[in-house]
């Protein structure tokens, strides 16, 4: 059979596809990547769809858990303080009511059960970055203010509602207690007690300071419990920050399973490459200019 | 009577040694030739056909009859020329698709604009809003992302648009070079059978035809078949385009979806029935893939902002009133991908609020769910998208390999072709020494008989003495 005579495309093919093997493996090496469009790895670039989605979220939740963390130790370190403060007011209510205070001490008492209250409500008004944080969803407004149509002296502005803040797909967990639900609920109320406890000492009558200083006491225990809810988001929240920094791992692993270059695979390729590519290129130069021609002697 | 034979003897050796020269004149034309055309694009090299003349016989001595040159011939292979203008015809049809495709898959990629990144950013600026909803940067940033969204998806369908219009063009572009190429086959096939009907060979206008019917190929496919009024050549599902010198011009015209349409030369729609070469993948392109990506996009665009839009209406905005629809979309569905918007401008805008009051974010899981419940399609939107990716990239992947795999059994053949035809500068220059050889030896046969002729005239000379 006679021999195919021009080699020219054949060695281009060869040429070409070296050149493009090198090319690929440049860019794998530059980018880092082995995919950089669809068609690389169709079904690896759709998963880095979900991939990216994902990605992009579980940031998002990370930084939502830490200020969520942060939102429900403030409320919890409010609540914690004014826990302080109830039980100063029950010692002196208790001090009160033992009958052998004068007028003007009772007096100073009931001033200081007045501070105490102030300071409670201020508590009660803590915010986080501008968000108050016992005022339901209604946390653009301060929750509490004076009022003199109010028996405590305070109104309360906001509603009974809570905010969740989102952390994770389908994870959620509630930051807030409304201020209706911790400070002025309608069976144990903490501001309402305390105003109590100060008209009671103004008037001197033992068994209502008693009484009085016993709702206080109820109230504690109230307050005292409703931290369990920020105790429970704490736990939920510092759990849930391990599980999205592993959430994290994950998918930058999967991306790098998806997308991603084993370097040193990829070095390795990018010289076998580049040899190959020198070798046809060394093989085309010196097998092209080759004739018959070459070895014949010029005519005389 | 032996002085007679011996004359007849010589001046029968002349004729043979000038007809040695002859052929060895018209060989060494047929090699320089060879060696001229080495380089050309459809040659095919010439062969000197010689043969030998009859014998004489004349007093019971056979003697030979020296040596004809009767012509020279083409040396090709019909069937691989078929072979060859069909594995073109698919491998120009998987280029056009791969370069289309490739230009539509940047559009899919991860740039940091696509709809991927958009979805992504979108879903973790709301994210963002749950934890505090009040923020006005935060509502800001849903905004923006929400913009970014709608013009990744209008950026998009119009680079899909784009791509289907460059096919358009390239449809009439191409439609005008087939009626070039057939109307120059046609005008080679009458010289041919003129050439043919006056008995002489035709090889280097039938390279020339060969070379243009592979170019012919390349820009859609082609059937060809010999008939009795030369050759016939029809498109893959019968459109006539040459019939031996006569040649048939396809037209092409606006239709009804704005597309150009390719008419037969009388008048009948022929363009769903392309098949192969540059053509063939244009139409495809043009009138299936892209129709396919932009159709799955719009529905991704309908369905995805009426979701957000009905999780934005279960809310109240910063002001206290029900959320209004957060995207606009045209209502026809085909221009939907393209003109998808944001339809809200104030951040305020934006139902956060599951009660009414300003900081609540209670509706925000409602519109992150927006992002992840299923759409009417059965599929979240990233799902949606990561299918069409799937798809884009499929295609492409597809049109890429099948192209590289058409180019090496294009080159086997064509490897193949040179083998049979292709000019061999070894091979000639070989054949240039042997006829060199030949040419030297018939002119020495030419000058010993003259010597040979000048010794006999002389006897004549010496017997007048």
């Amino acid at each position: 059979m006679r021999v195919n005579p021009n080699m020219v495309p054949n060695m281009l093919a060869d040429l070409a596809q070296s050149q493009s093997a090198l090319n690929t493996a440049l860019q794998e090496v530059a980018t880092g990547k082995s995919v950089s469009q669809p068609s690389d790895n169709p079904s690896a670039s759709a998963d880095m769809v979900q991939n990216s989605i994902e990605t992009a979220n579980v940031d998002q939740y990370t930084q939502n858990t830490s200020s969520a963390l942060s939102m429900v130790q403030t409320a919890d370190s409010s609540l914690s303080s004014v826990v302080t403060s109830l039980t100063q007011a029950i010692s002196l209510g208790t001090e009160a009511s033992n009958g052998t205070i004068n007028a003007s001490n009772l007096q100073a008492i009931a001033t200081q059960v007045q501070g105490i209250l102030s300071s409670v409500v201020s508590q009660a008004n803590t915010d986080y970055e501008g968000v108050y944080l016992f005022g339901g969803t209604a946390s653009t407004t301060a929750p509490y203010t004076a009022s003199s149509s109010s028996a405590s002296g305070y109104t309360y502005n906001g509603n009974n509602n809570s905010n969740s803040v989102a952390i994770g797909d389908d994870q959620s967990v509630q930051v807030n207690l409304p201020g209706s639900q911790v400070f002025s609920n309608s069976t144990t109320d903490v501001l309402g007690s305390l105003a109590s406890l100060v008209s009671a000492i103004q008037s001197g009558s033992s068994s209502a300071i008693e009484s009085a200083t016993s709702s206080v006491s109820a109230a504690l225990s109230y307050v005292d419990q409703q931290r369990v809810v920020y105790g429970n988001a704490e736990t939920q929240l510092n759990s849930q920050e391990t599980y999205l920094q592993n959430e994290t791992v994950n998918l930058t692993s999967q991306q790098t399973s998806l997308i991603g270059i084993d370097e040193a695979t990829a070095a390795e390729t990018l010289s076998a490459d580049e040899t190959a590519n020198s070798a046809a290129l060394a093989a085309a130069a010196k097998v092209l200019p080759t004739t018959l021609l070459n070895y014949l002697s010029t005519p005389q | 009577m032996p002085d007679v034979i011996a004359m007849g003897g010589l001046s029968t050796s002349l004729l043979i040694g000038v007809q040695a020269l002859e052929v060895s004149q018209g060989a060494l034309n047929a090699t320089s030739n060879n060696i001229a055309n080495a380089n050309t694009a459809g040659y095919t090299r010439e062969v000197p056909a010689i043969s030998e003349n009859a014998e004489s016989v004349s007093g019971g001595v056979v003697t030979g009859g020296g040596v004809t040159l009767t012509g020279l011939q083409s040396v090709r292979d019909e069937l691989l020329n078929l072979q060859i203008q069909q594995q073109t015809s698919s491998q120009s049809q998987a280029d056009t698709t791969s370069t289309a495709l490739s230009q539509v898959q940047t559009y899919f990629s991860t740039s940091g604009t696509d709809i991927e990144t958009a979805f992504a950013n979108f879903s973790s600026s709301l994210a963002a809003l749950s934890s505090n909803p009040s923020s006005s940067s935060q509502q800001a940033g849903v905004i923006s992302n929400g913009k970014n969204l709608a013009q990744a998806f209008n950026n998009t369908a119009n680079g899909l648009t784009n791509v289907q219009s460059a096919m358009d063009e390239q449809v009439t572009q191409t439609v005008s070079q087939i009626n070039t190429l057939s109307k120059q086959i046609a005008q080679l096939n009458s010289q041919l059978s003129q050439l043919t009907a006056a008995g002489q060979s035709g090889g280097t206008v039938e390279d020339q035809r060969d070379q243009l019917v592979q170019n012919l190929s390349q820009l859609t496919g082609i059937s060809v078949t010999q008939s009795s009024n030369g050759e016939v050549i029809t498109t893959g599902n019968g459109t006539p385009l040459v019939m031996g010198s006569q040649s048939f011009t396809l037209q092409t015209t606006t239709g009804s979806d704005g597309m150009q349409q390719v008419l037969d030369s009388s008048g009948n729609n022929v363009t769903s029935s392309i098949q192969g070469g540059t053509l063939g993948a244009s139409i495809t392109v043009r009138d299936q893939t892209i129709p396919s990506y932009l159709s799955q996009l719009n529905t991704l665009a309908t369905q995805f902002a009426s979701a957000f839009n009905a999780a934005q209406a279960k809310g109240y905005d910063s002001n206290g009133n029900t959320g209004q629809a957060f995207f606009s979309v045209p209502s026809s569905g085909t221009g939907a991908a393209a003109g998808l918007a944001v339809a809200i401008t104030d951040p305020s805008q934006i139902a956060i609020s599951s009660d009414g009051s300003a900081g609540s974010n209670g509706n925000v899981a409602n519109l992150s769910a927006a992002l992840t419940a299923a759409l009417p399609s059965g599929k979240s939107p990233a799902q949606s998208f990561s299918d069409l990716v799937y798809q884009v990239g499929n295609d492409a992947s597809n049109a890429n390999t099948q192209s590289s795999a058409i180019a090496a059994n294009l080159l086997q053949l064509t490897n193949q072709q040179s083998s049979v035809s292709g000019v061999s500068i070894d091979e000639e220059t070989t054949n240039l020494i042997r006829y060199q050889t030949a040419y030297e030896a018939a002119a020495r046969i030419v000058s010993t008989i003259q010597a040979l002729s000048t010794v006999t005239l002389d006897m004549g000379a010496s017997q007048s003495y």
